[in-house]
């Protein structure tokens, strides 16, 4: 980038690493087994695969173990804990999908978390964005918060019922307070950790306080608050099967009334292939909300940032709907000047006179 | 020596030194104006904390005053040691918080008292504050943004100061923060700043942070930008060559409560930074400057004990 380059010293030939230098030694190290335990060391791909595979088979070992042969001399009995191959089968997955509609009951929970998840954003976001920005706010929001992420959720179901009723609107709203102080209170941090010397080169650029909180502030926290909601959000999906599991009255719906019906009628298996369901279910919607969150901050995770692109795009249609209602500041004559003297390099050339 | 010199009578005992002429007294308002001055400071003192256990004062009774010279803007250079409160100069100026408002005097530009900060002053900080969720486009044509400038005509003006930065218009301007090296940041950043017209450009240490090489070029950049923009600088630097080399006018400051000690008034550069830095007399008033602060701050050691 330096216009005015130095003739610079021709580079010369690296010089060869001499025979006993700490590189060397710690290459010998790994051959006699002490890179198994040397700090941080990064593991190749293949490695990390294979030791989650060991893992879960010696999980699936015990578990075959403690469950193997005739019902009567097992370990652990059929009544407790059936055995893998007794909850793996075809039988068992028809029984979830179709008798138990796990399909349908998987969309009734998440659609219970979204609605709530989103009603607490759209209120705690731009709350949480006011805390971050001005103390005084933060303040007269503390006793809320505080209350809010110290009570024990579960302890609000009895009162959710009392409040909300108990159809849909007690469970998307038990969500909502599950999750809303801790949305503000991340929104709040997010937004106080950008640096205050964005603030002041905003400021001497001209802009509003309006300008610096949301063309400043909350893009520039954007990347950590996404990041907060993502993680909230799985805590959310955890605490809908609460929800679903202490009900009043049944038929409720969703994957917590599926274990609650099979608990009844003695489905151990069904219980158990929900159970590996739900985490799978929140690891994907979590994969999925990481992949939004590396799109729409490219500057952060590297990557071509479609989502970004995209919404650069929606907000110019703001801008020129906005310009449409309000006149664009002309520039001022100087500035005008500046761009008169250029030479015209994106303008087609005149044509030649004939 | 014919060095430009100022609206107010110098004193006749002022001292050449080199390319520089050491002014008795640091130039202060006597008279009205029949221009407002630039900026004027009157007995200004800051003190953080006031009242409280961890109070300090910055600053104390700092008096100068930059006279309005026509068609053209001063560089005026602030030397002094850490701590001695330049950057608390520079942010009365800008007016910003927590710096302004100053506790004590007051502090004019163009004739009014400083309210807050306003894009008539602009200002590049030593750490990088490009916005990271915006192109190096989108970080010039920031202010004209703020001010409802049209998008098209925004744009079109912040890719001409791409070029003027020095920046590749094709290359560039659709990079981001982060892809870029702290002297091209830096050059973001003085674009942004200069392309709002600022009548005052405030620069904390902007090339601090920077390595010898590129340090010279950028100086050099910013005095070509000067020159064409007639902007009054207050350039805020540790290295005396930098403060020779750019400025009309050197301040020198000395800490424990700061103040501004020495005036100096030095020819303006007429060749690259590297070439300066070779000429005899440049370098006698290096010299002389570095001597000058030694013995400002035996002084001040001498006080203290
Ligand atoms: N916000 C603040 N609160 C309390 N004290 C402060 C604050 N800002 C600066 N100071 C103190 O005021 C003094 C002057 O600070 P200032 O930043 O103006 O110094 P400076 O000359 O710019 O130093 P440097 O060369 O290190 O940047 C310092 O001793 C500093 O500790
Ligand atoms: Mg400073």
């Amino acid at each position: 980038m330096n216009n005015a380059s130095a003739p610079k010293p021709a580079p010369e030939a690296t010089p060869a690493v001499p025979a006993d230098t700490v590189v060397r030694r710690s290459t010998d190290g790994r051959s006699n087994g002490a890179a198994w335990f040397a700090f941080r060391r990064p593991i190749p791909q293949w490695v990390g695969i294979l030791l989650g595979a060991l893992c879960l088979a010696i999980v699936f070992g015990i578990w075959w173990f403690l469950t193997r042969g005739p019902h009567e001399e097992r370990i652990i009995g059929y009544s407790a804990l059936p055995s893998p191959a007794e909850t793996f089968n075809r039988d068992q997955f028809q029984n979830l999908w179709f008798d138990n509609a796990l399909t349908r009951n998987l969309l009734v929970s998440l659609q219970r978390v979204v609605f709530g998840f989103a009603l607490a954003t759209l209120i705690a976001v731009p709350l949480g964005v006011l805390c971050g920005c001005f103390p005084w706010v933060n303040a007269f929001f503390a006793p809320i918060n505080v209350f809010g992420r110290n009570i024990p959720i579960a302890a609000l179901i009895p009162l959710s019922f009392a409040l909300f009723g108990i159809g849909e609107m007690q469970k998307v709203m038990f969500i909502f307070i599950a999750v809303v102080a801790f949305i503000m209170m991340d929104t709040a941090a997010a937004i106080a950790d950008v640096s205050s010397r964005y603030i002041d080169t905003a400021f001497t650029l001209g802009a509003s306080r309006r300008q610096i909180i949301l063309k400043v502030l909350v893009p520039l926290a954007m990347p950590r608050l996404f990041n907060s909601l993502r993680l909230l959000f799985g805590l959310a999906f955890g605490y809908i099967m609460l929800a679903e599991l202490v009900t009043e009255g049944g038929g409720v719906g969703g994957l917590g009334n599926i274990i609650n019906v099979a608990q009844r009628r003695g489905h151990r298996e069904t219980i158990i292939l929900v159970l590996i369901v739900i985490p799978a279910v929140a690891l994907a919607i979590d994969r999925l909300l990481f992949m939004i969150q590396r799109s729409l901050f490219p500057h952060q995770y590297g990557g071509d940032g479609f989502l970004h692109i995209l919404w650069r795009g929606i907000m110019h249609t703001c801008e020129d709907v906005k310009r449409w209602i309000i006149a664009p500041t002309p520039l001022q004559p100087g500035q005008q000047a500046a761009l008169a003297h250029k030479p015209a390099a994106h303008e087609p050339h005149a044509a030649p006179p004939t | 020596m014919t060095t430009p010199s100022s609206t107010t009578a110098t004193p006749p005992t002022s001292q050449d030194v080199g390319i520089g002429r050491l002014l008795e007294e640091v130039q202060q308002a006597v008279s009205p104006p029949t221009r407002p001055h630039v900026v004027e400071f009157r007995n200004v003192s800051k003190t953080y904390n006031p009242g409280q256990a961890n109070s300090f004062t910055a600053i104390r009774d700092v008096n100068f005053v930059v006279a309005d010279l026509p068609n053209k803007g001063e560089f005026v250079c602030v030397l002094g040691p850490s701590g001695c409160g330049k950057s608390t100069i520079l942010r009365l100026i800008a007016g910003l918080e927590p710096q302004h408002p100053a506790t004590t005097g007051t502090v004019h530009v163009f004739g009014k008292p400083v309210e807050g900060p306003g894009a008539d002053r602009g200002m590049v900080f030593q750490d990088y504050t490009s916005f990271d969720h915006r192109s190096v486009l989108g970080n010039i044509a920031f202010g004209l943004e703020c001010q409802g400038v049209a998008r098209n005509e925004r744009n079109e003006l912040a890719r001409h100061w791409i070029e003027q930065v020095g920046l590749d218009v094709a290359k560039d301007s659709e990079k981001y923060p982060h892809e870029l090296s702290g002297g091209m940041r830096q050059r973001v950043a003085i674009a942004r700043t200069l392309i709002l017209q600022p009548r005052i450009i405030l620069m904390d240490e902007p090339f601090g942070a920077l390595d010898p090489q590129t340090r010279m070029n950028m100086q050099d950049l910013l005095i070509r930008l000067w020159r064409a923009v007639e902007a009054t600088v207050f350039f805020v630097t540790h290295s005396i060559e930098e403060a020779v080399f750019l400025g009309d006018r050197v301040y020198i400051m000395s800490t424990g409560p700061g103040r501004v000690e020495k005036e100096l008034e030095v020819e303006p550069a007429d060749r690259p930074a590297l070439e300066m830095a070779r000429v005899p007399r440049f370098q006698e008033t290096v010299y002389y400057i570095r001597d000058l602060i030694a013995q400002l701050e035996a002084q001040a050691n001498k006080h203290a004990k």
